[in-house]
């Protein structure tokens, strides 16, 4: 539950002045925090002013002439020099600077001034900086207001009207700034639990990350197996760790931490509360069955053609034409932490599951890390042959057959019996897709992005095939080779020393693959404008076609919905911010692990689970999260209980009526749950008795911005 | 349209060396040959490289610039030995007009 403390006296000097009003109506932080807010808030606020008068101070900013090469900075000082309520006005070169911070503290400490203003860039830059340099000199930070003159004065306007417009805006902000309260930060308790969603190596590096902190972790997987993605590789780019040997040990690890509980055949069905607090409703998914996971991982793709004769679990020198599943009596004698290429390894089943109780489990947690993972592109029928040849298969197929078949060296590389003595591989099917030159899928939609980790998987598995198989011969078919990371260059290099053949085509002017004229003995050619050979048109006869298939968004619609996540353009799950907060969404306690956010290699997806842990273990450590205070505040005498804020709330369950005792009477009153409130003020629009307000944004500081911007002023159009 | 023939590879290693195999197609041997004109010797090596025998011997006479210098052979970061190859696809030349 959450708390709100107004007035907390140690962290509003002006406020200690004045003896304390009520002691009951301000119960100490850390205390009653399943008590309402105080309502009584409004009423102290107004004796507070009547004893200790707002004296503002007023920070302009030259931003080294981006402010002032357009705005008359000193004309505007004197201006608000002479405002009431104004009790020092001054200008800094850049008031970001340290001695521009400290002209701010300076004036705090000595008394002079009990509320800033500083006008300089976007608050989204820097009202944090000036927050936390008021809270270093003693005073409130929340008794501060940003007024942007540069994008949106000095970069669009110039001369007198920039100038004047400028004095428009710091006025309001200094007649807002004169009404603002010593509000403090809501204090959330916050559970030290987390919820991982997805087990594959993101979900399993952050379950294991955040459990070895001392954070109980409940891992959510929908299938049976842990590993995702990373189940069906065998030999990882660019150095050739085994992916079975790599998630064995990481998923032993997960099983055998006493801190995480897997609960795997769940998904995630509900979703309600806030960071520090959230329910989430786990459904199973149907009936387990490890042997048909089995089948429908063989299965997968079963409608193209390439995919109907699964690629052979077997030794592959059997030549077989019945598609080879998994020895139906292997499922009863996987144990758990067994590994299954294709699937991953083995989970426990439920705790619960022995009770037959298959009904939906909801849980509470602190945080939520989306470790949901990726889909692999599936090409159109008649992609580069695909689905309409036998011989086009995807790479994730190959690579799996690769793995499965690893013990074998020969001279040709051999697949569902058939011997290969040319293999061609397209990169970029599915990814950098560009708008009139490729087809947009069924919901309209093109995969722009670059998957960045398929021309190392395609290199990586060339150099497989011509480092086992020294006859079958490999081309490369590339638009440009992205092979980025470390080690990765050097097995590019290394690929041309293994005689890897590329052959560079253009987006516009794509390979095509078709049938080979007879007797020429292969099955299938592949025409090409090479740019390697200026552009010269070649014909490769093949046995296989390879598709580096990239990664798409995978299917989390209903999440999205559920949790109302932000997606990008390119449709993955989209952070708060590409450089500085990579792995947060804009929802509190909510984080991003893995390819749910974009392509990304193993490494990466390690980096970014272990980011998204840190980040969550961080906001648990202290058993509460505090975060700030502008949300809605009803005053309980004048609220009549009428419920029309309720019906306006935006965000379920921020707003409720309650009944409550008032002056001996039985009432209906609205009721906050301010940490889920969303501070957008919708219930302040509809209150038809001025009963609701939003701290830090009331109808009375509105109502003296506004003033300030009609009112005549010496000397301003 | 030329075919590509990774069998060729072998024909060429019968006449001097295969290193040709090997190039990724930098165009360093282009930029330090003397006596180059166009794409020589990158061309002719891309063309062994992927064993397109028509266009070798479509553009025959253009092996015939090179003075085996040794420059680009030396700069080659690869190690593709441009000046042996040059010298190998002559002799395939030679010995297929010999045939016809």
């Amino acid at each position: 539950m959450a708390e709100r403390t107004n007035h907390n006296p140690a962290q509003a000097p002006a406020d200690s002045q004045a003896p304390a009003h009520n002691p009951a109506k301000n119960p100490p932080p850390a205390q009653n925090h399943d008590q309402a807010p105080d309502r009584n808030h409004d009423h102290d606020q107004a004796q507070d002013q009547a004893q200790d008068p707002a004296r503002v101070g007023v920070y302009i900013c030259y931003c080294g002439g981006n402010i002032s090469d357009h705005v008359d900075v000193e004309a505007v000082r004197a201006r608000m020099a002479a405002q009431p309520g104004v009790a020092v006005a001054r200008t800094n070169m850049f008031m970001c600077s340290d001695p521009g911070q400290e002209l701010i503290m300076e004036d705090l400490r000595a008394g002079r001034i009990n509320r800033v203003v500083v006008a300089s860039c976007s608050p989204s830059l820097h009202e944090g900086t000036f927050r936390s340099a008021i809270a270093r000199a003693g005073g409130n930070p929340y008794q501060y207001e940003h007024a942007n003159i540069r994008e949106q004065v000095s970069w669009v306007h110039h001369g007198q009207a920039a100038t004047d417009k400028a004095t428009r805006l710091i006025s309001a902000a200094a007649g807002k700034a004169g009404l603002l309260d010593a509000l403090s930060p809501l204090r959330v308790e916050a559970l030290r639990r987390a919820v991982v969603i997805g087990g594959g190596v993101a979900g399993l590096r952050a379950a294991l990350d955040m459990a070895d902190s001392g954070i109980q972790v409940l891992l959510v997987e929908r299938t049976a197996w842990l590993g995702g993605a990373v189940a069906r590789l065998g030999r990882l780019a660019p150095v050739g760790e085994d992916a079975s040997g790599l998630l064995r040990g990481l998923a032993g690890q997960v099983l055998a931490h006493p801190g995480v509980t897997v609960h795997a055949r769940a998904v995630v069905s509900g979703f309600g509360g806030y960071l520090g607090n959230f329910s989430l409703t786990l459904s199973r998914t149907p009936d387990p069955d490890v042997n048909a996971d089995v089948n429908a991982d063989a299965n997968a793709n079963a409608d193209a053609v390439a995919d109907a004769a699964p690629l052979s679990k077997m030794p592959s020198k059997t030549p077989s034409k019945m598609p080879s599943k998994m020895p139906s009596k292997m499922p009863s004698k996987m144990t758990v932490g067994g590994f299954v290429r294709g699937l991953g390894v083995l989970a426990p089943t439920q705790p619960d599951a022995a009770s037959q109780d298959q009904g939906p489990l909801t849980v509470r947690t602190g945080v939520i890390v989306l470790a949901t993972g990726h889909r692999s592109y599936t090409p159109k029928r008649g992609e580069y042959g695909y689905a309409e040849n036998p011989e086009v298969l995807t790479l994730p197929r190959l690579i799996q057959h690769l793995a499965d078949t690893e013990a074998e060296t020969g001279p040709l590389l051999v697949l569902n019996g058939r011997a290969i003595r040319r293999l061609a591989i397209i990169h970029c099917v599915g990814s950098r897709q560009i708008p009139g030159i490729h087809q947009e899928d069924e919901s309209g939609c093109l995969n722009e992005h670059c998957s960045r980790v398929c021309c190392a998987a395609s290199i990586n598995a060339a150099n497989q095939v011509r480092e086992r198989h020294p006859q079958t011969s490999v081309y490369e078919l590339y638009r440009d080779i992205r092979t980025y990371g470390r080690g990765q260059e050097e097995m590019y290099a290394k690929a041309a020393a293994n005689r890897v053949v590329f052959l560079r085509y253009s987006a516009d002017d794509a390979p095509e693959v078709r049938r080979c004229p007879a007797g020429q003995g292969f099955p299938l050619e592949v025409a090409v404008r090479d740019g390697l050979t200026l552009g010269q048109e070649l014909r490769v006869p093949v046995d296989l076609v390879a598709l580096a298939t990239g990664m798409v968004p995978g299917p989390v619609a209903e999440l999205v919905d559920m949790l109302k996540l932000p997606v990008g353009a390119d449709r993955f799950l989209q952070e708060v911010h590409p450089k500085l907060r990579p792995v947060e969404l804009p929802l509190p306690g909510v984080f991003l692990a893995g390819t749910c956010q974009a392509p990304m290699d193993i490494g990466e997806v390690c980096s970014a689970a272990s980011a998204a842990a840190v980040k969550a273990v961080a906001l648990l450590s202290k058993g509460h999260v505090e975060l700030d205070p502008f949300v809605a505040e009803v005053d309980e005498q004048a609220c009549t209980g009428c419920g029309a804020c309720v019906a306006a709330c935006l965000n379920k369950g921020a707003l409720g009526l309650e009944t409550l005792e008032l002056d001996g009477a039985m009432v209906s009153r609205a009721r906050v749950t301010p940490a889920l409130c969303l501070g957008c003020g919708a219930c302040v629009a509809v209150c038809p008795e001025y009963a609701i307000d939003i701290n830090g944004w009331t109808l009375a500081q509105y109502e003296a911005m506004v003033d300030r911007i009609v009112c005549r002023l010496e000397g301003v159009a | 349209m030329a075919q590509v023939n990774p069998d060729f590879m072998e024909t060429l290693r019968q006449a001097g060396t295969d290193t040709g195999a090997e190039c990724n197609n930098c165009g360093t041997c282009v930029a330090i040959c003397p006596l180059a004109e166009g794409h020589f010797p990158r061309l002719m090596l891309r063309y062994a490289q992927l064993g397109a025998q028509e266009l070798i011997l479509d553009q025959a006479q253009e092996l015939w610039r090179c003075l085996h210098c040794g420059l680009c052979t030396q700069t080659c970061p690869r190690g593709a030995n441009p000046g042996e190859v040059i010298l190998a696809l002559k002799r395939f030349v030679v010995a297929s007009w010999r045939r016809s």
